[in-house]
Order: structure tokens, then C-alpha cells, then sequence
């Protein structure tokens, strides 16, 4: 009798216990399902989805490298640097898509010297129409706010007044990329699009001190096309500089000394941090171009490690002369 | 039956607790970790996904309120900015280090404008330095050549297009888009706003700033260096200032250590460092005073209870040693140290 009731009870609870674990696995079937990610975690960059910029150069012509011109007037020094170093018409072809990247990295006005002058940017532009330009983007990626940076320094207005089409950063533009032999730029986010559907490449950039690397110049200038946390690189200034030459063959860059930011930059924040020198250098070659505008800023080459890493990298010559440049005052 | 049902269940139930609570456990780990773990160890660049989206520094807090601090006959221009030590460079970029070198906590921006003329417009740097001496460190270090000081205010000097001071912990700088007058005078109406408004800091003054003799000394010319004076890193918080006669400059220092021993290993520091570096002895009979000839210049380098102290890169000789006598009879006043 006793033995039957306890048979009686086990069957009654294995049924219970059945249903609970029924629920439970139920229940932990529709958790699953809900927390499921089909996609699961973002991959890894895979190599075949790396882009590389174009290589923008020009052939080289002897003497025909770099020019200084000195004069007081942004547009008729950057006229003449270029006609200098064989016109416009070397540079740009006709029905060119050409991108210029001026340094528009501050919310800034344009009397503070810290982004490339309005009007230097404008003529550029109006430049390259004038050889026959298809279409000219102007483009550049702040740190801060790109619509102010370039609303408060004057390139977006003048840029677009002059026929360009000002482009401003966004999320899908970027492209990862990896510098073959780099250490620095693996697998990193850049300002693709613009450029990458450009013909052609101009760099402007204004002369200034930079509290870490020394000296901003064209060659720093690149540092706009870097996307993600760049800041990084700031731990190791000298090594991405010389990458970003090595990454970038612009056709052409263009160094406003017309006024040199001489202390505080790269942000400056004072007329009293310019020092007029009315000198507009022009060059194919970034690393002659800066290791000529050093010397405004009463630097040596020696005195920018990365000048020196850039010419080893085959980026360009820190030995100027060698190229004989053209001199000109307008 | 051997077992006794109502110890089977009691039995069953520790043992499914128990296995319940491992589970549970397991779980909690396993969620932990997924929410903290390493990407790149799966070749995942987590830096380089992040994109420019993620880069805006605009933040709609604002503290303290600058919007209220703008000038009568001016509009915000712009969204007040907040920056942190994480994001100050895409504020400042490049000279984000000299403001996280110097103790920065937070950074405050707004913009203003002129309501009737859009060319006309300024923006307002509230740098919040956590003491007094770090926001006077980045001011002077950072001060223009040839500038107006304000003799309003403690450490405030004013370009053609910018005014510039120190407010307790912050160091304020307002920078106009045009050498404007009247920017200027709506500056000093927002200074003086600041001054009155804004909660600085029980610090209010720098007690080195007051040893310096004032004979001679060139009005506004002290700095602070906190790390690194002259490139040697043992030489922190460091003062420095400037006295003119005609037209030469003699640059004299002074550092205040934690105590009298680490100002005597500072000193042999610092003195071996310009010996190290090309620096020749000149003789000397006090042991607390050296002189080193610094390629064609006069180094002098003391110590005085806990300062160390000295002149820089003198290119006469009989100035520095003025200088450097002014200095020691200042800090006589508060040393017992006899030094001559």
C-alpha cells in the first residue's frame, strides 16, 4: 500500500518536473532567439577592401620643381609660383576632376592664420577652370566641426563663389587604408571618396608653428585625410608625418608664407602670433617644399625629424637647391 | 526502496541549486567579459571603425553658463562646446598637449556675434586648469610679445584682436575675428563679467611671483614652466622671469622644492646636467653657488633652503651677478641659508 503511493507520487512529479523543463527550455529557446545576432561582430578589414589613393604626381621637370615667389598679394604670388613651374596647364588637363585640400582645421577666422586664406583657395579654383577643369572639389576633414570650420575661415564661402564644390566629411566617405611599408597608417580609416575619384591633387597649406611637431607645412597638411582617433599619432608626430608624404603624390602643393604663424599653433589665437614674410612657395615635391619653409620659421631641416624620415622614404628631397628653384617677387 | 523520498527531493534540490547558481555564474561571466573584451585579438581595428561621426566635441551641457556672459548687441554663434582630456585635440589639436601636460580638466567654448554685422563675431576659451598656477602656467607660457597687460587684473594682457587672462583655475581667452575696437571693448565688458560672475577658486594669488626683486624686472615677463625649465626634467615648477637694462635681457629662476634636501639634489642635478651638456666650471669657493660657462653664456645655479634658483643664458656676466644678488637678499628675507 505504501509502496504504491510512493509509485503514485514519482509519476505525478516526473510529470511536473517534465512540464518545468519544458518551459524552461522554451523559454530559453525564445531568450536565444531574441538576443540572436546574425550578423555578429564587425569583421576585421580584409585586404581586398583596402583602397589606395591615386597617385597624383606629374612628370618631373628639371628646374621646374619648386618656386618662391615674395610679394604681399596671395593671388598674384600663387599666379605667378605656377606660372612659374610651367602653368596651370601642367598641372591640370583638360576635363579634370581636380581636389583641392586646403587646411581648414579650425573654426577660425581667416586673419588668425591658422586655415588656408579664402582668397588663395578661390584663386586656385578659378585657376583650375581656367586649364579646363571638369569639376573642382575643395575638401578637408576637421577635427572640429567641419561646417563651421569651413563657414568661420572663409573657404567654404569663397571656395563655392569661385565654382568649387565644397566637400564636407561624412562616415561613408572614409575607406580604410594600409601604407605599404608603413607602421603607422595599417589598416586606418581616410578621407577616401573626394580624392578618389579625383584626376588631380593640390594641397594648400598655411606656414605656422606647431607645438608638437615644430612646424605645420604641406606635408601636414595630409593629416586632414585621416580618419578614426588620430590623435594618436600625435605619441609619434614625426613618423605619421613622413607616412602621410609617403601615402599622398599630390600634383601640386602650395605654401602660404604671406603671413607665418611664428609661436602658439597650430591654433594660434592672436594677430600677434604672425609675423608677415610675404612669401608663396610652389612645388611638386612636399619635402622640398617644407624644408625651404622651415627656414621662415627660423627652423633648421635638422630640426624636424620628419623631413629627414620622408626623404628616406623616398618621399621627396630635403636638399632644396638641388632642384633650383625659381625666385620671382610680384 | 533504500532511499527515503523526502530526502531525494530535498537532495535533488541542493544539486539542482547548485548547478543552477554554476550556470548563473557562467553567465554572468560570459556577459562580462563579451561586453569588455579585446577586439584586435580577432583582427578587429576597433580605433579605425570609429569615424568621424564620432569626433564632434559639441556637447549641449553647458557649465559653467557662458551663454549668459555674452555682451549686450550679441547673439551665440554657435552651440556651447565642452572638451574633456579625451577630446581637447579636436578642439585644439596639436596644442592639446600643453594644456594635458599642465593639469587640464575641461574646456568650455562659445561663440558670439554682433547682432547687426556677421563679420563681427568672437569666441570665448574657458580653460578649467584645477588650480591657479596651472591656468597661470599655459598664460605665460603662452604670452604674446608686445602686448597690453590689463593692470585690472592680476595676469590679463590684451592683442589687437584678443584679451587674454587668468581667473582663479581658468585661464580665459577671448579671440576676435577682426582687430575691431569695439570686439575689444565688448571683450572687456565679458572679462570684466567673468571677474565678477564666475566662481574661480579659493587660490587667488602665487606666493613665488613675489620673490622676484622688482627692480628692474620687465612688467608681465614671469612664466611658470611646470616640467622640463631649460630641458632638464628635474627642474619642475619652475619661474622664471626677466629684467632689462638698456637693451640687455638677464633671465633669472627660481624653483621652490618640497624641502631642503631635494632642493640640494636638485641643484647638484641640474648643476652636472649643464656640465653634461657642454658647460664648462668656473670657479667658485661657495658650494651652494656654481658657475658654468654655457657656450659663451653665464649659467648660475644656487640653492637657498628649499629653492633653487639662478640666471639663464647671461651675456654679461656683471648683470647676471646683479641680478642673481637682488635675488639672494629677496629670498634672505626668507631663508636662513647665508649666501653670497
Amino acid at each position: 500500500m505504501t509502496e504504491q503511493k510512493n509509485c503514485d507520487l514519482e509519476r505525478r512529479e516526473f510529470l511536473s518536473r517534465l512540464s518545468k523543463a519544458g518551459i524552461a527550455v522554451a523559454g530559453c529557446g525564445v531568450a536565444s532567439y531574441l538576443l540572436y545576432d546574425p550578423k555578429g561582430p564587425t569583421p576585421g578589414i580584409e585586404a581586398e577592401d583596402l583602397m589606395t589613393l591615386p597617385d597624383f604626381s606629374v612628370p618631373q621637370k628639371d628646374g621646374q620643381t619648386i618656386s618662391i615667389v615674395q610679394g604681399p598679394d596671395r593671388v598674384k604670388t600663387v599666379d605667378k609660383a605656377i606660372e612659374l613651374l610651367g602653368g596651370i596647364e601642367r598641372f591640370v588637363k583638360l576635363g579634370d576632376i581636380v581636389a583641392i585640400k586646403p587646411n581648414v582645421a579650425f573654426a577660425s577666422p581667416p586673419m588668425l592664420g591658422a586655415t588656408a586664406h579664402p582668397q588663395l583657395v578661390a584663386e586656385v579654383v578659378r585657376l583650375c577652370y581656367t586649364a579646363g577643369a571638369k569639376h573642382v572639389i575643395v575638401t578637408d576633414n576637421p577635427i572640429n566641426d567641419p561646417a563651421s570650420c569651413f563657414t568661420l575661415s572663409g573657404v567654404g564661402k569663397t571656395a563655392t563663389q569661385a565654382g568649387a564644390e565644397v566637400v564636407l566629411p561624412k562616415d561613408h566617405l572614409f575607406k580604410h587604408t594600409t601604407l605599404t611599408g608603413g607602421k603607422l597608417i595599417k589598416s586606418w580609416p581616410i578621407f577616401y571618396e573626394p580624392f578618389g575619384k579625383a584626376d588631380k591633387l593640390i594641397g594648400i597649406a598655411p606656414l605656422k608653428h606647431h607645438h608638437r611637431a615644430g612646424a605645420s607645412m604641406t606635408m601636414k597638411n595630409w593629416y586632414g585625410l585621416l580618419g578614426g582617433r588620430r590623435n594618436v599619432f600625435h605619441q609619434d608626430i614625426n613618423t605619421i608625418i613622413a607616412e602621410l608624404a609617403m601615402m599622398v603624390k599630390p600634383t601640386l602643393v602650395i605654401l602660404d608664407a604671406t603671413f607665418v604663424m611664428m609661436t602658439n599653433g597650430p591654433t594660434g589665437g592672436s594677430v600677434s602670433d604672425l609675423k608677415r614674410a610675404d612669401t608663396l612657395i610652389a612645388s611638386t615635391d612636399c619635402v622640398a617644399a617644407d624644408s625651404y619653409g622651415c627656414s621662415l620659421l627660423n627652423l633648421k631641416v635638422l630640426d624636424l625629424p620628419y623631413l629627414a624620415k620622408a626623404e628616406k622614404a623616398g618621399a621627396g628631397t630635403t636638399s632644396y637647391e638641388t632642384l633650383k628653384p625659381v625666385f620671382a617677387t610680384v | 526502496m533504500g532511499l527515503v523520498p523526502g530526502r531525494t527531493r530535498r537532495l535533488e534540490s541542493v544539486v539542482s541549486i547548485c548547478i543552477l547558481a554554476i550556470l548563473f555564474l557562467i553567465g554572468l561571466g560570459v556577459f562580462l567579459k563579451q561586453s569588455d573584451y579585446d577586439m584586435s585579438r580577432f583582427g578587429i581595428d576597433t580605433a579605425g571603425i570609429e569615424l568621424s561621426s564620432q569626433q564632434s566635441g559639441l556637447i549641449r551641457e553647458k557649465k559653467p553658463d557662458l551663454v549668459s556672459l555674452g555682451p549686450a548687441g550679441f547673439k551665440t554663434l554657435s552651440e556651447a562646446e565642452i572638451y574633456n582630456p579625451e577630446n581637447l585635440y579636436e578642439k585644439i589639436n596639436g596644442k592639446a598637449p600643453l594644456y594635458l601636460e599642465s593639469g587640464f580638466v575641461e574646456l568650455f567654448t562659445q561663440r558670439f556675434v554682433n547682432s547687426n554685422d556677421d563679420n563681427l563675431w568672437m569666441e570665448l576659451f574657458v580653460y578649467d586648469m584645477a588650480t591657479i598656477r596651472n591656468a597661470f602656467s599655459v598664460y605665460s607660457v603662452q604670452k604674446r610679445a608686445d602686448v597690453e597687460l590689463l593692470p585690472s587684473m592680476q595676469f590679463a594682457y590684451k592683442t589687437s584682436n584678443g584679451l587674454y587672462f587668468v581667473h582663479g583655475k581658468y585661464y580665459i581667452e577671448l579671440v576676435g575675428s577682426s582687430e575691431s575696437a569695439e570686439l575689444l571693448g565688448v571683450m572687456g565688458q565679458v572679462a570684466d563679467k567673468i571677474s565678477s560672475t564666475l566662481p574661480a577658486d579659493k587660490e587667488t594669488k602665487i606666493d613665488e611671483l613675489a620673490l622676484f626683486p622688482e627692480e628692474d624686472l620687465v612688467l608681465g615677463s614671469t612664466k611658470l614652466y611646470l616640467a622640463s625649465a631649460f630641458g632638464f626634467e628635474g627642474l619642475t615648477d619652475t619661474f622664471i622671469a626677466r629684467y632689462k637694462f638698456g637693451d640687455e635681457i638677464i633671465t633669472a629662476f627660481l624653483s621652490k622644492k618640497g624641502s631642503d634636501a631635494e632642493a640640494i639634489t636638485i641643484f647638484g642635478n641640474y648643476y652636472k646636467f649643464l656640465l653634461d651638456n657642454g658647460g664648462k666650471e668656473l670657479p667658485t669657493t661657495n658650494p651652494k653657488i656654481k658657475f658654468v660657462d654655457f657656450y659663451g653664456t653665464l649659467e648660475i645655479v644656487a640653492v637657498a633652503g628649499p629653492f633653487v634658483f639662478g640666471i639663464h643664458e647671461a651675456e654679461n656676466p656683471q648683470l647676471a651677478a646683479k641680478v642673481q644678488k637682488r635675488l639672494i637678499n629677496k629670498l634672505l628675507e626668507l631663508t636662513e641659508t647665508p649666501q653670497k
